[in-house]
């Protein structure tokens, strides 16, 4: 009963605590985020109306930006990130990315990469709003003043793209467009008592 | 007894972490703020530059704590800045009473649509380059353009956005700096906003009116722009004409800066300015220029960067075109030169 009990902690440990997947880098030192998945009896077409539902689902937090041949999309997106404590937050930047899917009967790949941070400040109205147009790589090493603030944004970079990862692979995993629920409204009846 | 104290924790951490997740769905509040303090010497061994805030000689002197807070709930936004010290209270807005603190932004917003919003209350001025938070400034002692010019609007404007590079705002205004308009809403403001190109955004703004107790109708026209050439070089411009109606006076000039970034932590950036008074016969002094007079200033500081903090070293040379400073024997001269190490931190 005591081990029953303690495997029982250690999964609830373990799954709530679960690690997000790392950023790799990629073959030109670039931090990336690659997947290979598998639908061996899906065909590309089927793939490709799905991929276009999730693009229309994400709506203005990604940008479809060219399409590099007929199997390979790209898009761009950007993550926000936050200093949380409780119940109070603030913006401290934000981090762009490139989003690139390619399809194949049977299969899709998709990769996360060109991820750039842009510092955010307070304006003159008190609104965070970005201190610069162009990031900075986020491969990059700042020096030691600023690595404990950097490392902060790889770990909030990683947990934000793992999310968008999970969502991505559950919309192609739907065979048709998800329909939202309508949660049923209890409704007390006072005719029967 | 052990595994049962186990077993709650975990479920207590289950608990945090579910209510943790819902919390995230909702617009939480903002809170941010920060402090600033500062230590100037002035090489005449006496105030001389007549910068706004920065003031106190050989001294460690403190700027303000400011907090800020914003919440967002659907279309509708509020935004509330309080500050507390010289920098936010008699540095930037004549006292009222005895009060201790400045009220920097109180205003509530809605957007009607993605591109037409509206806003009312008391807000950071939309004119120049500088502000009052030490935070979005790259040089700590402040510009003669800044000084002179509005720091606070209270009013109502609306904002429209044309497309993603032209927007417009329109706007009722009262005085400059008060909370409080005694000859009802006097000023009319406007914000043309162009983004050309990537990088580069330029603001160009009117805001006419009479004033409580001027001569005339006072117009200040007002060009900041500001483009990031690349990753590590940032150049900015503000340039500004102030007219009083009546012979009343007025000031005009421009501030370029020029920043580079050696590393995300180490910046350095120079600022020149040429500032003038208007109108030698009726104007009024304007930051010891006299009227009829000019001055020019050379302002090179760095930002040095960890976390939230910024140490920021500041060296300062004016120069006028009359006798406007003073010498350490107190005996009129043309020139001055400061310098300042201020600690900024942010939050």
């Amino acid at each position: 009963m005591k081990t029953f009990f303690l495997t029982a902690l250690l999964l609830i440990t373990v799954t709530v605590f679960a690690q997000d997947k790392p950023l790799s880098l990629d073959e030109s030192g670039k931090l990336i985020f690659y997947e290979v998945v598998d639908l061996k009896t899906v065909p590309r077409d089927s793939l490709r109306q799905r991929l276009d539902i999730f693009l229309k689902a994400e709506g203005k937090a990604l940008k479809v930006k060219s399409k590099a041949s007929d199997s390979i999309l790209q898009a761009a997106g950007k993550t926000i990130i936050r200093k949380t404590a409780l119940v109070l937050s603030r913006p401290s930047g934000e981090v762009l990315y490139n989003f690139y899917a390619e399809l194949r009967a049977g299969k899709y790949r998709f990769w996360l990469t060109d991820f750039n941070f842009i510092p955010y400040e307070r304006d003159r109205y008190g609104n965070f709003i970005p201190a610069t147009s162009i990031g900075v790589p986020l491969e990059r090493k700042p020096g030691k003043l600023n690595a404990g603030e950097w490392d902060a944004y790889v770990k909030a970079t990683t947990k934000d793209v793992n999310a968008f990862a999970a969502r991505f692979k559950t919309a192609m995993q739907q065979s048709s467009p998800l329909q939202p629920v309508l949660k049923a409204v209890p409704v007390i009846s006072t005719k029967k008592w | 007894m052990k595994l049962k104290s186990a077993l709650t924790i975990a479920a207590l951490s289950l608990a945090s972490v579910s209510y943790a997740q819902e919390a995230a769905k909702v617009a939480p509040l903002e809170i941010s703020g920060s402090v600033d303090t500062y230590f100037k010497y002035d090489f005449a061994k006496v105030p001389n530059i007549a910068t706004s805030f920065a003031s106190d000689q050989n001294s460690i002197s403190i700027g303000m704590i400011d907090l800020a807070l914003k919440k967002t709930t659907g279309k509708a936004s509020f935004v509330g800045e309080l500050s507390f010290g010289p920098r936010g209270q008699a540095g930037s807005l004549v006292p009222q009473g005895a009060e201790s603190f400045h009220i920097q932004n109180l205003y509530a917003s809605y957007a009607f649509t993605d591109k037409f919003s509206m806003t009312a209350g008391f807000m950071g001025t939309f004119i120049g380059y500088e502000v009052i938070s030490p935070v979005a400034n790259f040089n700590y002692s402040t510009s003669y353009l800044f000084s002179a010019g509005p720091f606070q609007n209270a009013g109502i404007k609306g904002s429209y956005a044309f497309t993603d590079k032209v927007s417009l705002m329109v706007g009722l205004f009262d005085d400059w700096n008060v909370y409080t308009d005694v000859n009802g809403v006097s000023h009319i403001g406007a914000q043309l906003t162009v983004s050309p190109v990537e990088g580069w955004t330029a603001y160009l703004n009117v805001l006419s009116g009479k004033s409580a107790g001027a001569v005339g109708v006072g117009t200040i026209m007002d060009l900041t722009t500001s483009y990031q050439v690349t990753e590590k070089v940032k150049i900015g411009l503000n340039a500004a004409d102030y007219t009083i109606g009546n012979s009343g006076g007025g000031y005009s000039g421009a501030a370029l800066y020029l920043q580079n970034a050696f590393s995300p932590a180490v910046s350095l950036g120079v600022r020149g300015e040429y500032f003038s008074t208007k109108d030698k016969v009726n104007g009024a002094a304007n930051l010891n220029v006299v009227p009829g007079e000019s001055v020019t200033a050379v302002t090179l500081s760095a930002n040095i960067k960890s976390g939230g903090l910024t140490f920021i070293p500041e060296v300062r040379f004016d120069n006028g075109s009359a006798d406007m400073f003073a010498k350490s024997n107190l005996l009129p001269t043309k020139s001055a030169s400061q310098f300042s190490l201020a600690l900024v931190y942010a939050f």
